[in-house]
């Protein structure tokens, strides 16, 4: 006896048999077995569930829909979209940007005014694209900062020996960071941390404008 | 907020009411392209291609039919269209790490993974009959039109199909069989 063919048998699970297969199917166990396989597999395909999407897809997807401008920015609520809301994210960013890159790479390197000019236009290029990156960008910039904090330092307590070039180029740095963070309160006017980082940064600035124009060699004028 | 609202929001680009409709379709949306990808990778691409023309299309919807039916059309019109380009498809082998069935039945969950393993190693064109016609329950006129074949066709592809799948879950029971009589006797 031939056993009928796995295609006939996958028809049947939608089709009746006609009088022949029927007869068939009746006798023989091995075809009705797989009949009976195939139905509970079409079955249990019809019954798979839903697949949750992988971790972070949502946060892709905001991306591209802010890239294709699908979204309207100002409606953002989830997500790192509330800190967005809040004008909180695009603060840090400009800051974070400017302290990441400006002062750390001032501070390290000591050319102070090369690594001005080469950041001042990066420090509010971009935001963080999801709040892993903020808080990395948020780490990495406290770390500068200390490290900065600490150049200063070095560079205050030699303040008498300080040359002009090395004032101008602070100078510089000043006038990065006294943008960063007035864009930063224009985006948060009522945040506390930005308005007294740009009561300090102007304050700062003043008395580097007060040192170098009292410098002899300068010709600041 | 009822779906209408939603999707009256959504058209005016507020990203709340997207993130609400994400939320509700992205297990369905997902789901459907993952298995016509048959790769967790090309997945999230289609999946957020699908997205994203769901969300440009929005203002064309009419609300003739339901949204979630409108949408569920729009995911497998996208997935088909990438597969499409996608000349060469990478075969996955073992299990679906990335991929987490939304609250599936414990003593489904073994079977549920076979299948997943099974489609994924179906050739293209017999998983996307496969898939429109016995999990998403398309009929062969609609998968002809979806795919540009004849409905004969799209049937005679489903027999292979449901013929290859048999054998594929069956390869990938216990060597001794007795998963297989579990999972398929009745």
């Amino acid at each position: 006896m031939e056993h009928l063919t796995k295609e006939t048998l996958a028809r049947l699970v939608d089709e009746r048999p006609n009088p022949e297969q029927r007869e068939h199917l009746s006798s023989c166990t091995v075809c009705a077995l797989e009949l009976r396989g195939l139905r509970r597999q079409t079955e249990a395909l019809g019954s798979l569930p839903d697949l949750r999407p992988p971790p972070g897809d949502w946060v892709g997807l905001e991306a591209r829909l802010m890239s294709e401008g699908l979204v309207d920015g100002g409606s953002r609520s989830t997500g790192f979209g509330v800190l967005f809301r809040t004008g909180w994210m695009q603060a840090a960013a400009a800051v974070i940007l400017f302290l990441g890159g400006t002062s750390f790479g001032a501070a390290m390197s000591g050319d102070l005014q090369a690594a001005s000019d080469d950041t001042v236009d990066a420090r509010v290029a971009g935001v963080p694209q999801s709040v892993e990156d903020a808080a990395e960008a948020v780490y990495s910039a406290e770390q500068a900062y200390q490290l900065a904090l600490v150049q200063y330092g070095q560079i205050e307590r030699r303040g008498r020996t300080r040359n002009y070039g090395e004032l101008l180029g602070r100078a510089a740095t000043l006038d990065a960071l006294l943008a960063a963070t007035q864009e930063a309160v224009r985006i948060s006017p009522s945040d506390p941390f930005f308005n007294g980082l740009l009561v300090n940064t102007l304050a700062e600035r003043e008395d580097m404008l007060r040192q170098i124009s009292s410098t002899r060699d300068g010709g600041w004028f | 907020m009822t779906e209408a609202k939603l999707i009256r929001r959504a058209c005016q680009g507020d990203g709340q009411a997207i993130r609400a409709l994400y939320e509700r379709y992205a297990p369905r949306v997902y789901a459907v392209v993952r298995r016509i990808a048959g790769d967790d990778d090309l997945a999230q691409d289609y999946a957020q291609e699908a997205w994203i023309r769901a969300i440009r299309a929005l203002p064309t919807f009419r609300g003739d039919a339901r949204f979630s039916t409108w949408l569920h059309r729009i995911a497998v019109n996208s997935a088909l269209q990438a597969l499409r380009k996608t000349e060469t498809r990478q075969k996955r082998e073992g299990p679906m790490p990335e991929t987490i069935a939304v609250s599936p039945e414990s003593s489904d969950v073994l079977l549920g993974d076979r299948l997943e393993r099974a489609l994924d190693q179906l050739p293209v064109r017999m998983r996307k009959v496969l898939i429109l016609h016995d999990v998403e329950g398309y009929t062969h006129d609609e998968i002809g039109e979806l795919l540009g074949v004849a409905p004969g066709t799209s049937k005679s592809q489903l027999f292979k199909a449901r013929g290859k799948m048999r054998t594929l879950l069956q390869a990938l029971t216990a060597p001794n069989g007795q998963e297989e009589v579990e999972a398929w006797s009745i």
